[in-house]
């Protein structure tokens, strides 16, 4: 679901990142009047799940393949307002670094998956279940039907982006600047894989953490939520999951929407775009996960540490910036 | 600037008055370490060596306390950028990369080290020089040049600021202000002297004769066999990368 450069026009790109905006101030807000800052923290630690959930690619029968995002698994933790930064941020970091999604199609990437994701699941786990917190069976059913309608919610936004291209942007010849697929491709597309397989590892991505969360952490769940922080089980959980994701690497081919330049040809479009093939590109510091002369398992494992690493860094500072904040204006 | 520099320089110091728990690894072992892993960044021919080492020093900031962690972060964008601004020419020489690695390098080796200075108090540091069986002249030299370093800077900062505030009618480009500076160091270095003999004085008082004894009641631990691991591990994987 991570929408390369040139996949989308620049006006598209800059639609979506004003779309995102208001987004983010509200969420930024909201974050700085009702989140404890040890919560902020915590984000991190959302932020660096979401980020790994994301390195699992599953393969689908054609040579597609998808990944859970875990974006209503942190907005059931901490919030919708706290999931959409959190997400926003890993999904900056994988741009950035590892160049996974693109750069101008950032704000594109963060309204389907920091906002439309995150703020689905959450409000349909909410509607299943209004007290969440309180009966842990209905949670889980909850949350994991919130994953599922956020994440195919997701998706149907990232299939109607790629397929209105075509029908706003051709050049003279008649052929697609940008994505060649229209919506009767991209829609179906993308939801099949979505519908099933994906949409599953996302139910069982975010229902088997919060499980575990609920046993390791009940503290989460209950009223005084500020006093519940990283706790060692959630560590060991993070180490797990770095060291597992390799089997991120299984899965062979592109998933859809994702092809290099080199590849879209092949893809059954017969042509590379102009927009595409003269379009936006950045070198990353690791780009696809991959460093040049080490193993893709190894390299895989040492993108998941800086990037895990490099997100509770970052959520533990803005905490303790809004921890001294209050501070001061408790004084 | 002088300001940046000056509280990076009394940082190494200051770190002695904050409360502060032994290192739960051999100092010696610790900077051992860290110092290895600076001169095989520096001898890496690829990226795969710093980079490794840069992911487990994030890792280990990532579990730092949010002081300690700031304190980390402020050290580094000063010698990045500095780095990063001499070696520009090779930017327009056409080797972008050189610029890249160079920088990286530089940056992994300062949080190599601002870790380290968490870690470690300077006692234990030199301390661990003394362990190291380095002369006791080389370690009282660095020792009391980084503590007179501080001392004087400020002592040095304080007179200026006295000139300046005095100096109400001088002009900006008078050559008096060029002599202040002459009288200024000339001051600092009259008082550096009186200060060095307050010193030997200082160490005649508690029988100090210059000779560096480790007092630490460091006793052997699974930690430090784990850490002594990391020696050849990290020897191992700089010769297969």
């Amino acid at each position: 679901m991570h929408i390369p450069d040139n996949y989308l026009s620049p006006q598209t790109c800059a639609v979506m990142t004003a779309a995102v905006v208001p987004a983010w101030i509200i969420s930024v807000n909201k974050i700085k009047k009702e989140l404890p800052p040890k919560k902020v923290a915590m984000m991190g630690v959302g932020a660096a799940f979401s980020f790994l959930g994301m390195m699992f690619n599953i393969p689908l029968p054609g040579g597609t393949t998808g990944h859970a995002v875990g974006g209503t698994l942190i907005a059931l933790l901490l919030g919708p307002y706290a999931s959409c930064i959190s997400v926003s941020v890993a999904l900056l970091l994988q741009a950035l670094i590892f160049g996974d999604g693109g750069i101008l199609s950032f704000g594109a990437n963060c309204f389907n998956m920091a906002f439309v994701l995150p703020f689905v699941g959450y409000a349909v786990a909410h509607v299943i279940s209004p007290h969440f917190g309180t009966n842990k069976k209905r949670d889980l059913v909850a949350a994991g039907a919130g994953s599922y309608i956020g994440i195919n919610a997701a998706a149907f936004c990232a299939a109607v982006e790629f397929g209105i291209q075509p029908m706003l942007f051709r050049d003279s010849a008649g052929n697609a600047l940008y994505c060649p697929y229209g919506l009767n491709v991209s829609i179906p597309a993308m939801m099949a894989g979505h519908l099933t397989i994906f949409g599953l590892a996302e139910v069982v991505f975010t229902v088997a953490i919060l499980a575990f969360m609920m046993k390791a952490a009940p503290g989460f769940f209950s009223e005084k939520k500020e006093e519940a922080g990283v706790s060692l089980s959630l560590k060991v959980l993070l180490g797990a999951l770095i060291v597992a994701t390799p089997l991120g690497l299984i899965a062979e081919g592109t998933a859809w929407g994702e092809w290099g330049t080199d590849e879209i040809a092949a893809t059954g479009a017969g042509y590379t775009p102009r927009g595409m093939a003269d379009g936006f590109s950045l070198q990353s510091l690791l780009p696809d996960y991959s460093l040049k002369g080490l193993p893709d398992w190894t390299a895989y494992i040492l993108s998941a540490v800086i990037g895990v690493a490099v997100l509770i860094i970052v959520f533990r500072l803005i905490g303790a910036v809004l921890g001294r904040r209050e501070e001061t204006e408790t004084v | 600037m002088t300001d940046r520099i000056l509280r990076l320089i009394s940082g190494i110091i200051d770190n002695d008055t904050r409360y502060r728990k032994d290192s739960k690894v051999l100092p010696v072992l610790r900077m051992l370490v860290s110092i290895l892993a600076i001169i095989l960044c520096a001898c890496s021919s690829n990226a795969i060596f710093v980079i490794t080492v840069l992911a487990v020093e994030l890792v280990h900031l990532a579990f730092l306390p949010t002081h300690s962690m700031t304190r980390v972060l402020k050290r580094l964008p000063l010698p990045v950028i500095f780095t990063m601004i001499i070696m520009l020419p090779a930017v327009f020489l056409g080797n972008p990369r050189t610029m890249l690695t160079v920088t990286m390098k530089v940056l992994v080796s300062i949080l190599i080290l601002a870790i380290m200075n968490e870690d470690l108090s300077w006692k234990e540091i030199t301390g661990s020089f003394s362990q190291l069986h380095l002369p006791d002249v080389f370690t009282m030299t660095l020792d009391m040049t980084v503590r007179f370093l501080t001392i004087l800077s400020r002592l040095c900062q304080t007179i200026h600021e006295a000139y300046i505030l005095r100096a109400v009618s001088v002009h900006r480009q008078d050559k008096s202000r060029m002599q202040a500076a002459g009288g200024i160091l000339g001051t600092v270095f009259l008082k550096s002297s009186r200060m060095s003999e307050e010193t030997t004085e200082a160490m005649e008082c508690r029988c100090f004769n210059g000779t560096y004894r480790n007092f630490t009641r460091h006793k052997l631990s699974v930690y430090d066999i784990l850490y002594a691991c990391i020696i050849p591990l990290m020897i191992v994987f700089f010769i297969i990368t």
